[in-house]
């Protein structure tokens, strides 16, 4: 008879047996990935049993190594067959070293992760779902921080070095305009000097021309990487097959929210949760009433005059700030009102803010069979909203701005781009802080009926886009830029979370967390980020810096100092590698950018491809326990029929004896839903090779 | 980092650091936050691998586990003798299990044992009777109930033998990405 600790151990033996080819690195992610207890898994590490019991006469002697031995066995017989010792005992030492020391990044990192606390108390009372808007912000404030901190080292620091005495006024207004004492500080692209800056008479040199677009390069570079991995990481983590998409009543029973630890806010998503079950089932009761042809034409018609309408009045707004924008330009030339300025992101803000509730009152004409089809073009409508003012934004700058004449244009744009931020920013605070308590009131006192708000994460995030797309196209006109984001999202943060515990309920129904932000990250990739890199782009190749302020002045071209750079390093004869690589791979035309896209592409189908495949092995996994399965129950079902036609004694020593002789896989005489059960632990004991 | 603490052996620690997911620093926590459960009970030095366990009226009274309508089959999930009182390697093991970095085979195995009230290995109707009342805590009338755990088994059960075994779970999980972001306790 087998007993259930000779059963365990066959495991076990399998279990290091599997373990034993891998690297040092895999198994530690193995043995850790394994549903153990801790006493095991510390076993498994350490290369040994749980537990010998003393009724079994074997020798387990053999099986109590230590994985340093097995090491030490791989690396001889690496040895002998590759000859290169030193190569192979450089390699684990360096494995070692680099594990250690991510170990201790990670610990650093973590430690100074912000606002965890914070986090933890916004999750307990409203769960995963708001939790996710916040973490978003902290996200795009990494962003910013790194930003800054190149900005600030490779630029700012020498501009400072070689700064000129500041004969402007200061006045107050100052800090809302952006204009005036501010035009000659290291705030804008103005200030910066073109020279070489060098202190000594043999002091290395610091080309600023070099050193301001290589820094803007790199900063956005960085960032495109970043989006690029994060946005690949969560299709992998989160594809779903939309064929095998289902009703949903089983992810509302077994994904209850456990970060919630609230008493009342528990008690509330409870609540909720019945609602919801309650919906479901009186939508699977419900026949779907076939529409007549009648309601059909009138339900089309319907969302075709909402389409319409949404598209009149996004292309108006656009139309008006382009206009406006046109006219202040001349209006300032001749006015001086230092306030004058101010008037186009105030309009450019009231249009953000009043055009999605008047958008959201679409709701009372269109009916959708889903609610969740209504969210979704609510979302599209607001970004198609953002997209196109800040592209005719974009526009007006890059064709109006910069084309007429003006001295020192690229100041002026980053100017304005301050502008709007700091006015967005007021604007989003002002609703924090007014509206939605105004909303608290109305629902609590006025219209009770309402009841507290839900926490709006689409309209929030959408936001946080919108600014970061202005920091990223601001960043080459205004390289301070990102310190002010990074300050306006620390306060925001504080904002939204007082004002989220005083004036918000938690959410009722369930937001499907990880897949809005897959969309959002994917939104904040494309179009967000690359309609910046086109705008850069476009000023660099097609833009006449100006004449007299800035680094690139003089030059026809932005690009022209990558150009001259390159032909100074043409001439000396230790570069011409870099020159090389410049003209054969970047700068032929049609190659770079195909091959980055080529590359971009496969990646993310990589992605994808992964986590479908992590899918097949499942279920490839669960047919071949079903043939298991099968083929052991119809061997017990012929044993059984055996003994029970024999009914004589001795012949169950016979079966023992049968027993103990067979393979180890097919683990005898048993209760068969222990043994089922021990085989499907096996094959997820087993770590994914 | 230095090793400026007595609780534990540099190995015991190198172990903990290994098997579970946590930093030094965030083991170090984890224990004091143990400790604070039952400071009479826990003593301060585990080098010498003390048996002490912690009852599970006081596991069931910490802040993140107090309202979670799973506490108890939590702490009886992780428990060494599925009593609910719990040692110091489960309490870290329960925590790893639960925390952000945990894969999603790993938390779907113990979320699956927790569903599974009766112990038997499969989510049968009775184990997502419980699973439902706990979820609604009795707003929803024992008809509704029984219609809830018959779609369950429904959309779910691959095989149908009218339970859930742990591959069809697994499968429900896999098309739930919300899984990995809601299976998670902070601590």
């Amino acid at each position: 008879m087998l007993s259930d600790d000779h059963v365990n151990e066959i495991i076990i033996e399998k279990l290091i047996a599997s373990l034993i080819p891998m690297t040092s690195r895999d198994r530690i992610k193995a043995i850790r990935n394994q549903p153990r207890t801790m006493e095991e898994k510390r076993n498994l590490s350490r290369g040994g049993l749980t537990s010998v019991t003393e009724n079994e006469g074997r020798a387990k002697a053999h099986l109590t190594w230590l994985w340093k031995i097995v090491d030490k066995e791989k690396s001889k017989q690496t040895h002998r067959i590759l000859q290169l010792n030193c190569c192979v005992q450089c390699l684990n030492s360096i494995s070692r070293a680099y594990r250690r020391s991510k170990n201790s990044l990670s610990e650093i990192l973590n430690s100074i992760s912000l606002w965890q606390k914070t986090l933890k108390i916004i999750g307990g009372k409203f769960g995963t779902s708001v939790l996710s808007y916040f973490n978003f912000l902290r996200w795009l404030l990494k962003f910013n921080i790194f930003s800054f901190i190149v900005n600030f080292s490779f630029i700012i620091i020498p501009q400072f070095t070689v700064a000129e005495k500041n004969t402007l006024q200061f006045t107050g207004l100052e800090l809302f305009t952006g204009v005036g004492y501010f035009r000659d500080t290291v705030m804008y692209y103005g200030f910066y000097t073109n020279s070489t800056i060098q202190h000594g008479n043999s002091g290395a040199s610091y080309n600023m021309q070099l050193a301001y677009i290589f820094t803007i390069g790199a900063c956005l570079t960085t960032c495109f990487f970043s989006l690029l991995f994060s946005m690949a990481k969560y299709f992998r983590d989160n594809f779903i097959n939309p064929h095998i998409y289902s009703g949903g009543i089983t992810k509302l029973i077994f994904c209850w929210d456990f970060t919630v630890t609230h008493e009342k806010a528990v008690k509330l998503k409870q609540k909720n949760l019945s609602t919801e079950i309650r919906e479901n089932l009186s939508e699977l009761r419900q026949e779907n009433a076939k529409l007549t042809f009648n309601q059909q034409l009138t339900r089309f018609s319907t969302y075709v005059m909402a389409w319409v309408v949404s598209t009149g009045v996004t292309i108006a707004c656009c139309a008006a700030v382009y206009y406006l924008a046109e006219y202040n330009l001349e209006f300032l030339k001749t006015h001086s009102n230092p306030g004058a300025v101010l008037l186009l992101p105030f309009v450019v803000s009231c249009i953000n803010l009043a055009v999605p509730c008047f958008y959201s009152m679409f709701r009372l004409v269109e009916r959708y069979e889903m609610p969740r089809h209504e969210v979704y073009i609510l979302l599209i409508r607001n970004i198609l909203l953002k997209i196109s003012i800040v592209g005719i934004l974009c526009y007006y700058w890059l064709n109006n701005v910069a084309l007429s004449g003006e001295e020192c244009w690229e100041t002026l744009i980053g100017q304005d781009i301050y502008r709007l931020l700091l006015m967005d920013f007021v604007f989003s605070l002002a609703d924090s802080f007014l509206g939605e308590f105004l909303r608290r009131i109305i629902g609590m006192q006025l219209i009770t009926s309402l009841g507290l708000p839900e926490f709006d994460i689409a309209r929030n995030v959408l936001e946080l886009i919108y600014a970061q797309t202005l920091v990223w196209i601001g960043i080459f006109f205004c390289p301070l830029l990102p310190l002010f984001q990074m300050i306006m999202l620390f306060i925001m943060f504080y904002a939204k979370n007082i004002s989220l515990m005083m004036n918000f309920q938690p959410p009722s129904k369930a937001w499907r967390a990880s897949q809005m932000m897959t969309f959002f990250i994917l939104l904040l990739f494309f179009p967000s980020f690359t309609g910046v890199l086109c705008t850069l782009a476009i000023t660099i190749w097609r833009l006449k810096p100006s004449a007299d302020c800035g680094p690139f002045r003089g030059l026809p071209f932005f690009i022209h100092s990558i150009y001259s750079w390159i032909d100074t390093l043409s001439t000396r004869p230790g570069y011409l590698w870099v020159v090389w690589i410049y003209r054969n791979l970047i700068g032929s035309v049609p190659f770079f950018p195909s091959i980055l896209h080529v590359l971009i592409i496969t990646y993310l189908y990589w992605q994808i491809t992964e986590g479908r495949k992590i899918m097949i092995r499942l279920l490839h996994e669960q047919i071949i326990n079903e043939g298991k399965d099968k083929m052991f129950l119809i061997e017990k079902l012929i044993k059984l029929q055996d003994m029970e036609k024999k009914a004589n004694p001795s012949s169950l020593v016979l079966e023992r004896r049968e027993v103990e002789q067979q393979d180890a896989l097919h683990l005898g005489e048993r209760d068969s839903s222990l043994d089922l059960r021990f085989r499907r632990s096996v094959q997820e004991g087993n770590p994914r090779a | 980092m230095g090793n400026k603490q007595t609780v534990f052996t540099h190995e015991q620690l190198e172990a903990y650091q290994d098997c579970t997911f946590f930093t030094r620093k965030e083991i170090m926590r984890l224990f004091y936050r143990y400790q604070d459960l039952a400071p009479q009970l826990v003593p301060l030095d585990y080098t010498t691998c003390p048996d002490v366990k912690v009852p599970y009226e006081l596991i069931g009274s910490m802040p993140e586990l107090k309202d979670n309508p799973f506490r108890q089959r939590i702490a009886q999930v992780f428990s060494e003798d599925g009593d609910g009182h719990m040692t110091l390697d489960n309490f870290l093991d329960m925590f790893s299990v639960m925390s952000e970095m945990a894969p999603r085979d790993l938390k779907a195995y113990y979320a699956f044992k927790i569903y599974d009230f009766n112990d038997d290995d499969y989510i049968c109707a009775w184990d997502l009777e419980q699973t439902v009342t706990k979820l609604t805590r009795g707003e929803l009338s024992a008809e509704e109930v029984s219609l809830v755990c018959e779609k369950v088994l429904d959309e779910a059960d691959g095989d149908h033998d009218g339970r859930l075994s742990l591959e069809d779970f697994r499968n429900m999980i896999l098309r739930a990405p919300d899984f990995l972001s809601t299976f998670h306790i902070r601590i």
